[in-house]
């Protein structure tokens, strides 16, 4: 046992056992309790944490006696025992038969009967002729309707003290006795004792006034490491007075200075707090834009209904082809289409889809649907806001936006109702296949933090041409990161653009997973407060 | 994107190739723009392996079957010479051809067009016939939109007497033996009792008259786009000749359909020979038309262009040679893209019979940076300065959110879409300006959310077990139904608030709202207002300049019933974008 670091942990009411008593002594709980004027509770606290350090051992266990008053004993204590109520109501009329002394005390007759029988006995009561109880001769009730004299009267009175010692220690009202509101057998005198025997019960204590109850009084002693401790006590002068808290009014009284301080035990573990913080994935997001910014990019933002128009038709996706079935849209329910689309937009695209309008293209030669252009979408792709941004967007310029984008899918571990999508544009005469393979290998480095990437030949229907960029991320190994390529001529040209336009995405969510350590998208949208609050970013590697 | 299975061992031996290991022949389909979805099972004998292949290219529906697959790959990396399909008819140049097609004029309104050819010389195999069947489910899934644009019937060209019929046939009259069944239905009852009568009848049910394909003996060859006969119709291994047609309803990719199957064939060995279809009525080909119909036109495309978008300044001889690796004919020439003011040196491309994908000389400008290899264009640094920022909107948020972690609330992130439960009913409210999507996948994601607060409840009512207080805020997006808006719908970024626990009620609320509008720097005043989700008299809105910015108070508690919750809470939601410009 390291002896300065016991020291150190034991608390007030521990040092002050291990000064008061010593080596051979007997403790228990009652004695330390009473002794040393521990609030109740405190001796088994003490006494517990003294045997976990190895200070105290049990030497043997005492068996307790308690007697408990029942209902029925409450009942007597109250309003007197059949015996006494007999006694008292022959007084008061003189002689009554058995049947009528049930009657009249309203008790059963068994009842009566062996009162009688224990009344008659201490020759308290005799039978006349008739049948009928009366006080035996020379018996006469005192103040306090118990009989005056008499070795029977011994016996109802020792009764009568006991139930109201009882009644007492019931209410809270008894002094100096145990604080279980019970009575000790310990604090009985002999002759209580001796008639405790006949009216307490264990078991089926129902219909007598007491109820056995045996408890175990546990003896302690200290051990051998008592001794070294209470030296090392002793020498530093600890006695259990030490101050605890220092509180502004011995801080005002000076009062700190003649005492000393109680160390605490540094080692126990803190409680937890509750406190306010961002939502780690909500923070990668935000850490993603601002490492965007830093490459000298300009958010974005946009409406999250958007039309058709801008959604696929401006981005030259045809409207009735294969592939306008990459993905499924949402469709509004009310209202179904957009009151106009903008021009000269809607005229450029509309001529560009289908011949080509002055774009240089053969366009994809059908009737474009104005009607269906207008139709009212959730978003379902973050290139509809590169398209908005086309018709207003500076030269050279950098757009970039993580918006929430909205796909018909079913919802499962890899497929979420609603998810990001990170996409830009960058704009300027500079932009070309190699500036945009540049650009990717920036944003793989920059936003990834991967060492290798791999270029392969894309498709998306808006761009041509179209790259994907692989990377070599140090824990994930290889995957897609993104997509980009150059915006085909019929949506840049049909939107007022005349430099070439290269769009990009990347794929983050992926990487916010890992980060957060988790499997599942839909744990990144978590409901449960506990597992937000809980979830931490790794370190980045 | 259209995913294939592809006979391990017919790929190979059309491309004259196999690759050594999984990554090298990744490598290898990268060409394609393909991606190895599945390698095959290598416990299995070679004869039974099947690779699983994803094309990612919509517009190259000749890539979708093993034939067309390996043609790519065989040209790319085994350089062999572009083939030469002698069976084209082009514009004024229609082949000689005994095969004929009638066409009644009354499928104008109903399925217009046809297209056919057949093949002669060898006997379909087993991996052949597969090849064949999954190339007209793809083609006609993917890029014939589900059989509606295009849909293709394979027959036994022994049984046919020509010239074959293409006519609309009463529904109830015309009556044969579809394949798959014993007795002859009705074009009607093959609708309602047919597996792909059910599937596919509604493309032409609500025509008066359905399209039908007869020989003039009066057999049946099919029921376009649903079913074939049962005996001419009914393709076995063994067949040595084949009539193949396809029906539709847009002409060009019909005609492309085509054609992307007659050279599926030939590659294989067998010879095409022409059909004539005649036409009572106009199509875009004329009343005339010999397929297979070579309809694509040359496009032009200038060096200038190829070195402004690829960055490198190639000259007519690598382009040449690049396009000829993706097997492309072109030649060096002269001429002037549209929008151009003089001629300039470039190249002139044919399209492949296979291909119709080149809308744009941009379309020239990927294919050559494909045939020269994406890996020999290097990488540069992009040199065009420009200074990056965020929307006013997100630095005003990040200001809020701020503050609401400096209140002591974690911040949370949630779905937009929700029920109608949890955002109208279980909030007390009446939901008539609620964004509704009309084709939901389930109730549970049929609504847009109007605010933050349900999406808060939810997690409350979620998080019983969690030890309190909770206090949770989310700063996201909600949109609402907005006559005075274009779209009808305004989108606003919101901050949401709640505060659950014993000892949550109006004051520590009210306390809330004014530090954070003390550290934003902008007044309020607060007006009793009636609020379904609040208890009336403890609720205030929130108002700047006179304008409603938000709202705050104690929750009824018949919403916190409705959600299971058992403690009390308040919350506050606040429209950032109305208070980021109000002072």
């Amino acid at each position: 046992m390291d002896i300065q670091n016991t020291v150190k942990n034991l608390h007030p009411l521990e040092v002050r056992i291990i000064r008061q008593y010593k080596r051979g002594d007997e403790l228990s709980i009652e004695k330390v309790e009473a002794e040393l004027q521990f609030k109740p509770g405190n001796g088994n606290q003490a006494l517990s944490w003294l045997l976990g350090k190895g200070l105290i051992q049990e030497i043997r266990r005492e068996p307790l006696v308690f007697f408990e008053l029942t209902e029925l004993g409450e009942l007597w204590a109250r309003e007197g025992t059949p015996e006494e109520r007999i006694l008292r109501l022959l007084a008061q009329e003189g002689a009554l038969t058995m049947g009528e002394l049930a009657q009249r005390l309203k008790l059963e007759n068994k009842d009566v009967g062996s009162a009688y029988g224990l009344l008659s006995k201490a020759n308290l009561v005799v039978m006349d002729e008739q049948k009928r109880v009366c006080l035996a001769p020379g018996c006469s009730l005192g103040a306090d309707g118990l009989p005056t004299a008499g070795p029977g009267s011994q016996r109802l009175r020792l009764i009568r003290g006991l139930l109201e010692r009882a009644l007492k220690l019931r209410e809270g009202t008894g002094k100096g006795e145990d604080s279980s509101g019970l009575l000790k057998e310990e604090s009985l005198s002999p002759e209580e004792r001796e008639l405790m025997k006949s009216i307490a019960k264990k078991r089926g204590a129902a219909d007598s006034a007491f109820r056995i109850v045996e408890r175990e009084k546990v003896i302690y002693t200290f051990t051998e490491q008592w001794q070294a401790v209470s030296q090392a006590l002793q020498e530093a002068g600890i006695t259990g007075d030490e101050i605890g808290a220092l509180t502004p009014e011995l801080l005002a009284s000076g009062a700190w200075k003649n005492g000393r301080f109680r160390s605490y035990n540094i080692q126990v573990p803190p409680t937890r707090l509750l406190v306010g913080r961002s939502n780690p994935y909500a923070r990668f997001l935000e850490d993603v834009k601002d490492k965007l910014v830093s490459l000298g990019f300009e958010e974005f933002d946009g409406s999250l209904v958007e039309t058709e128009f801008w959604n696929s038709d401006a981005l030259f996706m045809p409207q009735f082809h294969s592939a306008r079935d990459i993905h499924d849209v949402y469709y509004v329910a009310e209202p179904q289409k957009a009151q106009y689309i903008e021009e000269p937009w809607l005229s450029r695209v509309a001529a560009a889809h289908e011949n080509g309008g002055d774009t240089g293209s053969r366009g994809w030669r059908y009737t474009f649907d104005r009607e269906f252009t207008r139709r009212l979408i959730l978003r379902s792709q973050g290139t509809v806001l590169s398209a908005r941004q086309l018709p207003k967007a500076k030269i050279p310029g950098k757009y970039f936006g993580i918006v929430r984008c909205f796909r018909y899918d079913r919802v499962d571990a890899t497929h979420l109702s609603d998810f990001y999508q990170t996409e830009g544009i960058v704009l300027g005469e500079d932009v070309n296949l190699r500036t945009l393979l540049g650009m990717l290998e920036m944003f793989a480095t920059e936003v990834a933090g991967a060492k290798e990437v791999k270029y392969v030949p894309g498709y998306f229907p808006f761009t041509e041409p179209s790259v994907e960029v692989h990377i070599k991320h140090p824990v994930l190994g290889w995957f897609e990161l993104g997509g980009s390529g150059i915006f085909r001529p019929e949506v840049t040209q049909s939107l007022g653009v005349n430099v070439p336009v290269a769009a990009w995405g990347i794929g983050i969510d992926r990487m916010a997973l890992m980060a957060l350590g988790l499997n599942d998208l839909r744990e990144l949208f978590s409901y449960d407060i506990e597992a937000v609050r809980l979830r931490r970013t790794k370190e980045s590697l | 994107m259209p995913k294939i299975e592809v006979h391990e061992q017919l790929l190979y031996s059309l491309i004259g190739y196999r690759w050594e290991g999984r990554e090298a022949f990744e490598e290898a389909l990268t060409c394609a723009k393909a991606e190895l979805d599945e390698d095959s099972d290598k416990s299995l004998p070679e004869s039974e392996r099947i690779l699983k292949i994803e094309l990612n290219d919509t517009n190259r529906p000749d890539l979708w079957s093993t034939a067309g697959l390996a043609r790519q790959l065989r040209l790319y990396h085994r350089s062999t010479p572009i083939p030469v399909y002698p069976f084209f008819s082009r514009p004024g140049q229609a082949l000689p051809t005994t095969y004929r097609v009638i066409v009644d004029g009354v499928l104008k309104d109903i399925r217009p067009y046809i297209g056919a050819f057949v093949v002669k010389g060898k006997k379909i195999d087993e991996a052949q016939l597969k090849d064949v069947i999954q190339t007209q489910e793809k083609l006609c899934w993917n890029f014939g939109r589900k059989r509606r644009s295009i849909a293709m019937g394979v027959y036994r060209t022994a049984l046919i007497q020509w010239p074959v019929r293409y006519v609309a046939a009463d529904p109830e009259a015309t009556r044969f033996v579809p394949l798959g069944m014993e007795e002859k239905l009705s074009l009607r009852e093959i609708c309602q009792k047919h597996p792909k009568g059910i599937e596919y009848g509604h493309i032409v049910a609500d025509f008066p008259r359905f399209p039908y394909l007869t020989d003039s003996a009066g057999e049946t060859l099919s029921f376009p786009p649903v079913i074939n006969s049962a005996r001419i119709g009914a393709v076995e291994v063994g067949d040595d000749e084949l009539f193949v047609e396809m029906t539709g309803t847009d002409m060009e990719s019909l005609a492309l359909a085509i054609s992307i199957t007659a050279c599926d064939f030939a590659d294989a060995g067998w010879t095409v020979q022409p059909v004539l279809v005649e036409y009572p009525y106009d199509t875009p080909f004329g009343r005339q038309v010999t397929f297979p119909y070579y309809f694509q036109e040359p496009l032009f495309c200038s060096l200038s262009r190829i070195h402004r978008f690829l960055g490198e300044a190639l000259d007519q001889e690598a382009c040449l040679a690049a396009l000829r690796r993706m097997g492309v004919r072109a030649e060096a020439a002269e001429d002037r893209e549209a929008r151009a003011s003089r001629p300039e040196p470039g190249i002139r491309v044919y399209p492949p019979e296979y291909r119709n994908d080149f809308l744009h000389a941009a379309d020239v400008v990927e294919e050559v940076m494909i045939g020269r290899g994406l890996n020999n264009f290097a990488p540069l640094k992009p040199q065009d300065f420009t200074i990056g920022r965020l929307t006013p909107i997100t630095l005003f948020s990040r200001k809020v959110k701020e503050l609401m972690i400096g209140l002591g609330y974690q911040e949370m992130i949630y779905n937009y879409l929700g029920s109608k439960k949890d955002f109208i009913e279980k909030m007390c409210r009446d939901g008539s300006s609620i964004v509704r999507i009309s084709n939901p996948m389930t109730e549970n994601y049929e609504y847009v959310r109007d605010s933050v607060l349900p999406s808060l409840l939810m997690s409350e009512s979620v998080s019983g077990h969690a030890v309190y207080p909770h206090r949770i805020f989310e700063v996201g997006k909600v949109a609402y139904r907005d006559s005075s808006e274009n779209y009808g719908v305004t989108t606003r970024q919101y901050l949401g608030f709640l505060h659950a626990a014993p000892e949550a009620n109006f004051n520590v609320v009210a306390s809330q709202i004014q530090a954070l509008f003390y550290y934003l720097n902008r007044s309020y005043e607060v007006a009793e207002v009636s609020d379904s989700r609040f208890i009336p008299g403890r609720v205030a809105a929130v108002l700047c300049g006179g304008v409603k910015v938000g709202v705050y108070g104690e929750l009824h508690p018949q919403v916190l019933e409705n959600w299971g919750i058992t403690v009390p809470c308040t919350a506050a939601e606040l429209d950032l974008d109305v208070l980021k410009d109000s002072h």
